[in-house]
């Protein structure tokens, strides 16, 4: 149910099969250590002893192999049982009231299901290998701490080293394995204690920090999808009031541009930036007049990189995104949703009008085609009408050259052709 | 194409009993360090490789009576399944436990030998993943959302005939929110369209009866494009082709009555040339090593596609048509 790059379940028979005898006995030592180190993690699981011990030989297994997800949450209990310092009443600076009970500061999922795991094990004096020593003790046991300031900035401290140096554990396995939804969860899992620990300034700093791992993440591959979900994540928690957050719309309607720069082609790019329209008119107070200029100088910025890039999809994908904004404009947010019928149906005949002068000089490419195919049958929409006898022609004569052009997706074009009332026509002019 | 597998010249030959012979291999490979470093994919492995043989026509070719042993071997006090044995419980490999079992006629054994109240405790685990407010459904006790949990709820849900125990309406609202306007979905809201995320949005909605909610034309448009060159099918724009698409796209094209779309010839080329005649299994590539996977995943395509002499599996479960009519008694 997967669907990153195969699994590999095992492996194959192109190059596995014929090994010599060194080959096998190196892959047999390189198995039986795998097993002892993945046996030594287990026996201490089914011993419970999440001590720091464990939460190093989960490092080293996680290095070899950091699909195993088990191991992570391993890994988190651990982090929770010794390492991190015990949440309790007071203890949590995000929150407004010191005096909140100790259940209102966890919020995570795995809260319930951890806790007899954390009971069972009290961390050691081995906690101090990571992070700073001092109160690592439960204080929620202790009704008047002796000094609870004092207390809580050292744990706090402590859980900031413990988040950071965990941050640094990623790195060189994201590097080695972009595609893994484990690494990235964990991550993930590390940001939200920091947002649940940690001073909101404090925590806002590691999460700003997050946007120049996806930076880099992108520029190695710009369309990994981990990576833009992510960046989404990172932007909307860094907007939200639990990291004392405003909008980062702008900015990020501003990444997308620079994005699309340095490369026209970045479909994922276009997407976001298509999904941050919207938002973006509606914070910017547009009126309009700001409405309809935007929608140009859109329209113009996409017509230019089209003139230059006609079998570039990403760009045809964001001209279709601008005009099914003037096609269908109700129920959803849109760019200029007060634009009167009549300038709707200016707008699109211009877009048809321009596209066909693309014809001139691309006579062979597919894709414009199929915009004024798709175009003509949206100006019969919004207009409510059917084509007319000169819009059936070219309909006739663009679906000859889609056919033409593009015949594996024939079934397609036909089913066009039925849909549009064209058969006969066609029929009638052979 | 002909529609006699003999008549079909050597090319277009599916070598059915080298993927049989190749998906019986899998567990024998303990000497390959692959093997082991692949144990947290174990039972969805047994699931991609059980679901490739019934599909070719082969379903006894793994014993039966160890393959229920195994399933119920990974299973938790809490009704979730992990992987293997020793692995945490997630709802990936819960999914495949029940579309296991589903296969084997052996539902029934949860009841009898299945921890807790049997078929409902493992009801209890996937539902209790579920958000309440968003609809949404975590893959395990760490929190992680994405549609593919959505969809492994409903399917394995369903095929318990549990449904019942999880808010199907929010589920639906979530998956309408992920819908992006070239007609295809996301993993979450304001993701990019993607083949696999599409599949797992579409057969939720047809689950939930509600297919309604689908822009079929616009969907199917995006879907077609994905077609390229040599004629396979990538999962997204400007990507390679992939064989293991051959079931993401067929499958959503096929729930939307548009698998006529996209050129059948040239797709069943290019998947049956991702074989490897000698030791069986089909890459993502042709040239590429194989994988289990791939191996399903481009099958199941070319079941769709009518290939001669395959069973007929079901777009929406991804199960043999027979094992979905058996359970869900169609």
């Amino acid at each position: 149910m997967s669907h990153s790059k195969a699994p590999l379940v095992s492996p194959e028979s192109r190059t596995s099969r014929e090994r010599t005898a060194e080959q096998k006995a190196v892959e047999a030592e390189k198995i039986s250590k795998y097993r002892e180190l993945e046996g030594e993690v287990r026996a201490a699981v089914a011993r419970k002893e999440y001590s720091p011990e464990l939460f190093q030989l989960t490092s080293k297994l996680l290095r070899t192999n950091p699909e195993y997800y088990t191991i992570w949450n391993v890994r988190r209990r651990s982090l929770i049982s010794g390492l991190l310092s015990k949440r309790s009443a007071g203890s949590s600076p995000s929150k407004a009231s010191p005096s909140s009970s100790p259940t209102a500061t966890t919020t995570t999922p795995f809260a319930a299901s951890s806790s007899s795991s954390s009971t069972a094990t009290p961390p050691g004096p081995e906690s101090a290998k990571i992070g700073r020593s001092s109160s690592t003790a439960d204080v929620s046991d202790d009704p008047i701490p002796a000094n609870p300031d004092a207390q809580t900035a050292a744990a706090e401290q402590k859980d900031l080293e413990v988040l950071r140096s965990e941050l640094g554990f990623t790195i060189p396995l994201l590097m080695k394995s972009p595609k893994c939804y484990w690494i990235w969860n964990h991550r993930l899992w590390i940001l939200q204690q920091a947002i649940e620990r940690l001073q909101v300034v404090v925590s806002r700093r590691i999460w700003e920090e997050e946007l120049g791992l996806v930076e880099k993440m992108l520029n190695k591959d710009k369309r990994n999808f981990h990576a833009w979900g992510y960046r989404r994540h990172v932007v909307s928690q860094l907007e939200s009031p639990s990291l004392d957050g405003k909008s980062m719309v702008e900015a990020e309607f501003e990444y997308t541009t620079k994005m699309i720069r340095q490369d026209l082609s970045n479909f994922s790019a276009w997407h976001r930036r298509s999904k941050l329209i919207p938002r973006l008119l509606d914070e910017r107070h547009a009126d309009d007049m700001l409405r309809k200029d935007f929608l140009d100088r859109e329209l113009n910025f996409i017509k230019e990189k089209l003139n230059v890039g006609p079998e570039d999809y990403s760009l045809w994908y964001y001209h279709q995104f601008l005009v099914l904004n003037l096609v269908s404009y109700v129920g959803h947010p849109t760019i200029a949703p007060r634009l009167t019928l009549e300038e709707r149906t200016i707008y699109i005949t211009r877009e048809i009008d321009d596209i066909k002068d693309l014809l001139e000089d691309y006579p062979d490419y597919k894709l414009i085609y199929e915009a004024l195919l798709d175009y003509t049958l949206s100006l019969c929409q919004v207009e409510g009408r059917q084509p007319d006898s000169v819009e059936k022609e070219q309909l006739v004569e663009w679906l000859e050259q889609l056919k033409r052009l593009d015949p594996m997706r024939d079934g397609r074009w036909t089913d066009l052709e039925k849909d549009c009332g064209l058969i006969e026509l066609s029929f009638g002019k052979n | 194409m002909s529609e006699k597998a003999a008549d079909l010249p050597e090319e277009l030959q599916l070598l059915t009993e080298a993927h049989v012979k190749y998906i019986q291999s899998l567990d024998t490979r303990k000497d390959d360090y692959e093997y082991w470093l692949t144990e947290h994919l174990r039972l969805n492995g047994l699931y991609w490789g059980l679901t490739a043989l019934h599909i070719l026509g082969d379903p006894d070719a793994l014993p039966r009576d160890e393959t229920i042993n195994f399933v119920l071997s990974c299973q938790h006090e809490n009704g979730g399944f992990g992987a293997a044995p020793g692995h945490d419980a997630h709802m990936l490999s819960t999914v495949s436990a029940v579309q296991i079992l589903a296969m084997v006629d052996a539902l029934d054994e949860l009841e009898a030998r299945g921890k807790g109240n049997g078929k409902a405790q493992v009801g209890k685990y996937i539902s209790d993943l579920q958000n309440r407010q968003t609809g949404t459904f975590a893959g395990d006790e760490w929190g992680e959302h994405d549609t593919r949990f959505l969809y492994g709820a409903l399917n394995a849900l369903s095929l318990l005939r549990l449904l019942d125990l999880v808010d199907v309406d929010k589920a639906v609202d979530h998956i309408a929110a992920c819908a992006n306007f070239d007609g295809g979905y996301g993993s979450g809201p304001g993701a990019e369209s993607h083949a696999a995320q599409i599949f797992t949005c579409v057969a939720a909605l047809s689950i939930a009866g509600r297919k309604d909610l689908i822009d079929t034309d616009r969907l199917g448009r995006w879907l077609s494009e994905r077609q390229v060159g040599r004629g396979g099918l990538n999962g997204r724009p400007e990507k390679q082709e992939d064989s293991c698409y051959s079931w993401w796209v067929l499958s959503s094209l096929e729930m939307i009555g548009k698998i006529h779309w996209i050129d059948r010839d040239s797709l069943i080329a290019f998947i049956l040339s991702c074989q490897d005649p000698q030791g069986g299994g089909i890459a993502d590539r042709p040239g590429d090593m194989v994988d289990v996977w791939h191996t399903v995943f481009s099958i199941t395509g070319l079941s769709l596609l009518g290939y001669p002499g395959l069973q007929p599996v079901d777009e929406v479960y991804c199960l043999p048509k027979s094992t979905v009519e058996r359970v869900l008694g169609w």
